[in-house]
């Protein structure tokens, strides 16, 4: 007997089979394309696809890190606030002068934004996991502070490099590009390169997939469940670093409306990608995938002379829904 | 191989079912063929079978979760065909589950009538619904509050809640699937009374189970598959459980345990003493020997699961334990496990392997850290990890990339042992070892366990199957209300011993089936 | 509702601010407390609020002996009811509010009128907005900020092809569209699209950027906000693009005013809707009691066009906004 068919009905469904659950959100993505065509040819044109792609660098970029945490079965509504946070604080140092040479005030700058980001996600992780609160109230918690204290050091205002010199040295982060590639897309390609190694081939991207899974087998397995969640909250709060990298030289300031509703977006981004809100399943490429087809809805919407302006989330939400609708079709199939 | 006798003919008359050529095939993959079988008003028909012999298809089918691919289907000699369960309800078919399908948060009552609430149509009737509900679980000889919470409680109080829920819809045949798997032997007495009293009722009962001496108890008529086919159907009365194993296997299995020689030097390896699980287990104090198997008995809610889960580090837990001569501590499983103790759960599927994983994913969790090569897993390695599991243990999959919670309930156990083994375990604690596989997988498990112990490890068995324990092991602990009451070895091990210990009452003899 | 409003302060006379011959006594060396209640600074323009209340407030108790300026912020309707209460508590003689939502806010302003107490109302009025309520009502006017920008590009350019950046869609923001309207009307100014930038400034860079790849050709932008206008400004330079030839926001922040000031051609003028006109409220408030004219009605201030001449007026470089 070599064949033991299981009592459970179905043909057998062997993990090869979800492979087309990873390409779904492709193919919604090409589908958007073609739509995009018809909307205004303009569309395809290389410098709209730059000028989008580049815009989604931020909420991709913090989906990235949206995936790690869902697919750990967690869930984080702080990054928004965050991004405003970590933004103003790294503002305020670039602001302080503390180094002279600027180019090192630069990198100076993006180390204390990278430590700021780990920071907040630890708060993040250990509030969940130690302080063992729902991930959904401790975020919201922490959103609700991370956003009060950025309105507090702003005053309500704006808060803008003051450095004319600094921040024309800094803009190129966004602005610039290698061999025609603006610099922000690098950045997503590149943070999801390491996003997806970490995921998939190493022990703790094993790990967090199998405490999304299933936690109690994880901890039966001998694996530090708190560990490897709080582990994923501080992944989430360096991608938050990362994208205010990037977003801080785009205008050179931050205000307290900074990043408001980002969190949605991004996690709107990692469930078209293809994760699972429930945990166990983290589609990176699917994710970056995701963050596009958002960016890329608004914008096929304001290119469109045949939607109203007061009907542009009505169809964005019902796009939104319909690529979800593609996406579960081929799963099943 | 004994021959099997061809199906005989029963008298159409009195069937209320009857199937004939039934087939089903999943892809290319033939489950059953040419199935036919009838029931009768008031009679108890098994259906007896390896896991994968058919069973839950056929069962599948008959209640209308399935469409056949062949065959058909008659009802008091109309031919039907089912669109769903429903539609197979509404001809009087209903369908225990294996599984305990209840909303755990809910009441009895509620669950119960769960879909199908009482009430005016706009709020429900709380009051009918409960007194209906006590009535339903009264009909059954059980006294179960209409008002508590499911999850509250015990499993076999929770299998009556569902036949109850279950026999409130209209029926003339029920189909029970294997509602013994996880009862005690008490509990599986009360159970069998029920289906008894279904059956005077006039209803037909099919009945699944791996339990033989059970169908041997409680059948009128047995059905044996075995790899999709209808081996032999008798009335039991010519069939000895004996019988109805060899033709389930398909040869003889009369040595279900195998021979053991008992490790001659008695060399601890653990030794717990005044240890405490709070809630569940008290001044727990034993040794564990190389080479030993030890058994631990006791009724459900003993506290023999918690007591192991406290020892390995997965509950709180205080008192003094020491591993080859050494004091430790164990505060996770994590330690356990590096220091050479695995516990594997009874809940194989819960907390023991991820289902929606394939199989190497499950079989390198707990050692990941033997496959890491620079910062990266070693894939390679770990498929030929998987090979040498998959031969080892005998895995019986198809394809190697099928998902765990596809394999069958004994190659979950396998699985599960072969990923604990990964580790090189000195101790190897196993909690309902066989609890949901068939006979022939239950055998390998037997031998693998022998084999494990006859390496120098030293293995606990925790079970409430009496003659696993009395089978295989060299000392059986029995264990009571959280303390361990006693222990039996040589010619004490007898299910009449073990039982007086469990329950601290004289229960006479000749009661074991 | 949220209400982001903008503009200028100095004060053209839209309504009637009636004014009767005092009696002729010396009011000096008065004692006199008056309350302000304004939202706390959770944006921008209310940020804006707070630091020309507390600018004034001292300016007023320096010029006045005896002159008692009391400040009080609140992040949300209930806690601005409770503070009012507070204040009339303390004893004051006249209410300066600026009303985080007003309607909810009616019977709180009410009680303290109904003590005989001056109130002035600043900005946000509630559905009955007379004299049973207040003595004064000092705001912005956003008809007015929509018009003064129409008409300066339909001056400026004729022939201009516009796009417009809207802000949220609530009811200011139409009479802002409504405004702008008029103001080209009769012009061969053409708009060619109106899209929500939400008043925010990534939103107005995403938005722009997409107008660039839409129109091959845009003469001016209208974004009737400074916040917005940075993204608008970004997202021009970004794509090199020279066709455009200036960008009007609107509200008076300190960095729009100083570009103009400095003669930025991308940023000519700017429209004012200034966070100041809870000074011009406190001001007049306390000229009621210290000046020979008793002060009533509305005070509605113009959306003065601020150029590179006027533009050193209403720069205040330690605003926060």
């Amino acid at each position: 007997m070599s064949v033991v068919a299981s009592d459970t009905a179905k043909a057998p469904k062997t993990s090869k089979d979800w492979d087309m659950a990873a390409i779904a959100p492709f193919v919604a993505l090409a589908l958007l394309l073609v739509l995009g065509y018809f909307a205004n040819p303009n569309f395809v044109s290389v410098a709209n696809l730059t000028n989008v792609i580049t815009r989604s660098a931020f909420i991709a970029i913090i989906a990235l890190g949206a995936t790690y945490v869902i697919s750990s079965g967690g869930l984080d509504l702080s990054v928004g606030a965050m991004v405003a946070f970590v933004a103003s604080l790294m503002i305020l140092f670039m602001n302080t002068g503390a180094i002279a040479d600027p180019m090192l005030m630069l990198i100076a700058a993006m180390l204390v934004a990278l430590a700021l980001g780990a920071a907040c996600g630890l708060a993040n992780g250990l509030i969940t996991t130690v302080g063992k609160i729902e991930p959904f109230i401790a975020t919201l918690g922490t959103m609700g502070i991370y956003r009060g204290l950025t309105t507090w050091l702003s005053q309500g205002g704006s808060i803008t490099v003051r450095d004319r010199g600094l921040q024309q040295l800094y803009r190129p982060v966004y602005f610039g590009d290698v061999f025609g590639v603006p610099i922000p897309i690098i950045v997503i390609f590149a943070t999801a390169a390491l996003a997806a190694f970490v995921l998939y081939r190493t022990r703790y991207g094993r790990h967090l997939i199998a405490v999304g899974s299933n936690e109690e087998v994880a901890r039966y397995s001998g694996i530090s469940v708190q560990k490897v969640r709080t582990i994923a909250y501080i992944v989430q709060g360096l991608c938050v670093a990362v994208a205010v990298i990037i977003y801080v030289p785009r205008l050179g300031s931050t205000s307290a409306t900074t990043g408001i509703l980002w969190e949605l977006q991004a996690i709107t981004a990692v469930v078209v990608g293809g994760t699972a809100l429930r945990g166990g399943v983290g589609r990176i490429w699917g994710t970056v995938c995701g963050a596009f087809i958002l960016e890329i809805v608004g914008n096929i919407m304001l290119l469109s002379n045949f939607v109203s302006e007061y009907l542009i989330g009505a169809i964005q939400g019902a796009i939104i829904i319909i690529a979800m609708l593609v996406q579960r079709s081929l799963m099943r199939k | 191989m004994i021959a099997s006798p061809a199906p005989r003919e029963v008298s159409v008359t009195l069937s209320l079912l009857d199937a004939s050529g039934l087939s089903k095939t999943f892809g290319i993959i033939e489950v059953l063929k040419d199935i036919s079988l009838s029931v009768r008003a008031g009679e108890v028909h098994a259906i007896i079978g390896e896991n994968g012999a058919g069973k839950s298809t056929l069962m599948k089918i008959l209640a209308g979760n399935h469409q056949p691919t062949r065959g058909e289907l008659k009802i008091d000699g109309q031919q039907v065909s089912f669109s769903g369960p429903v539609d197979a309800e509404k001809h009087g078919i209903v369908l225990v589950h294996q599984e305990i399908l209840l909303a755990p948060d809910l009441t009895v009552a509620q669950n119960i009538y769960l879909g199908r609430e009482l009430g005016n149509g706009i709020a429900v009737d709380d009051r009918a619904m409960n007194e209906g509900a006590a009535k339903a679980i009264h009909d059954l000889g059980a006294d179960i509050d209409p008002n508590a919470i499911v999850s509250r409680l015990s499993i076999a109080q929770r299998q009556l809640v569902q036949i109850a829920r279950v026999l409130l819809v209209p029926h003339r045949i029920v189909i029970f699937d294997e509602p013994t798997a996880s009862l005690t032997p008490h509990e599986t007495e009360a159970l069998l009374k029920v289906i008894t009293d279904i059956r005077a009722k006039g209803v037909g009962v099919l009945y699944i189970s791996h339990r033989l001496p059970e169908v041997k108890e409680i059948a009128d008529r047995v059905t044996v598959l075995r790899d999709g086919r209808l081996v032999a159907s008798h009335d039991t009365s010519e069939l000895e459980p004996a019988d109805m194993a060899r033709l389930m296997v398909g040869r003889d299995v009369a040595k279900l345990y195998p021979d053991r020689h008992a490790a001659e030097v008695r060399e601890p390896v653990l030794q717990v003493t005044g240890f405490d699980v709070p809630g569940y287990a008290r001044d727990a104090a034993f040794t564990l020997n190389k080479g030993e198997i030890l058994g631990f008995a006791g009724l459900i809610g003993a506290g023999r699961t918690e007591l192991m889960e406290g020892l390995v580090g997965l509950r709180p837990a205080k008192g003094t334990v020491s591993f080859r001569g050494k004091p430790v501590a164990f505060t996770d499983v994590h330690s356990s496990l590096k220091a050479g103790v695995a516990y594997l759960s009874e809940d194989r599927k819960g907390k023991g392997l991820l289902l929606t994983k394939d199989l190497q994913v499950n079989l390198t969790l707990a050692s990941l850290g033997k496959f890491i090569r620079g910062l990266q897993i070693d894939r390679r390695k770990e498929s030929d990890a998987l090979d040498k599991a998959i031969r080892d243990f005998d895995i019986r999959t198809g394809t190697k990339t099928i998902l765990a919670g596809q394999l069958s309930g004994g190659n979950q156990q396998k699985l599960l042992l072969a990923k604990m083994m990964m580790l090189d375990p000195q101790v190897v604690i196993i909690d309902e070892p066989t609890r949901g596989i068939d006979i022939g997988n239950k055998e390998q498990i037997y031998k693998f366990i022998a084999a494990l112990a006859q390496e120098g490890r030293s293995i606990i068995v925790v079970s409430s199957e009496m003659p696993e324990l009395i089978g295989i092991c060299d000392r059986i602990l029995v264990m009571r209300g959280g303390r361990i009451v006693g222990e039996v070895q040589g010619e004490h091990m007898t299910e009449n011993e073990i039982v007086q210990l469990a329950t601290g009452v004289n229960v006479g003899s000749g009661e074991a089936a | 509702m949220l209400r982001r409003t903008f503009g200028l302060a100095a004060a053209g006379l839209a309504a009637s601010v009636a004014m009767t011959p005092s009696l002729g006594f010396a009011q000096e060396g008065k004692k006199v407390t008056i309350g302000v209640s304004i939202p706390a600074a959770d944006h921008g323009w209310t940020a804006g609020v707070v630091f020309h209340a507390e600018r004034v407030a001292k300016l007023l108790m320096a010029e006045h002996k005896g002159l008692n300026v009391i400040v009080k912020t609140s992040a949300d309707p209930a806690s601005q009811a409770n503070a009012v209460q507070d204040l009339a508590v303390q004893g004051i003689d006249a209410l300066v509010i600026l009303p985080t939502d007003p309607d909810q806010l009616v019977s709180a302003i009410q009680q303290v009128k109904d003590d005989g107490k001056f109130v002035a109302l600043v900005d946000r009025a509630p559905s009955v907005n007379d004299n049973t309520i207040r003595d004064l009502y000092v705001a912005g006017n956003n008809p007015a900020l929509g018009e003064v920008a129409g008409q300066y590009i339909a001056k400026t350019t004729p022939d201009a092809e516009v796009v417009i950046i809207r802000g949220l869609p609530i009811p200011i923001d139409q009479q802002r569209q409504d405004g702008f309207d008029k103001g080209i009307a009769g012009s061969k100014v053409k708009v060619l699209d109106r899209q929500y930038g939400n008043w925010s400034r990534d939103d107005a860079f995403r938005v722009m950027q997409d107008y660039l790849t839409k129109y091959p050709k845009i003469d001016v932008v209208w974004c009737q906000d400074d916040d917005m206008a940075v993204g608008v400004l970004e997202a021009i330079q970004q794509a090199k693009r020279t066709d455009i030839q200036y960008v009007v926001g609107g509200a008076g922040s300190k960095d729009m005013i100083k570009r103009v000031m400095d003669g930025e051609k991308s940023t000519p003028v700017d429209v004012l809707y200034p966070p100041a006109m809870v000074a011009t409220a406190m001001q007049l408030t306390a000229g009621n009691f210290y000046d020979q004219v008793p002060v009533s009605g509305n005070y509605i201030l113009d959306a003065t066009l601020v150029t590179k001449d006027n533009a050193k007026n209403f720069y205040f470089p330690d605003s926060p906004f």
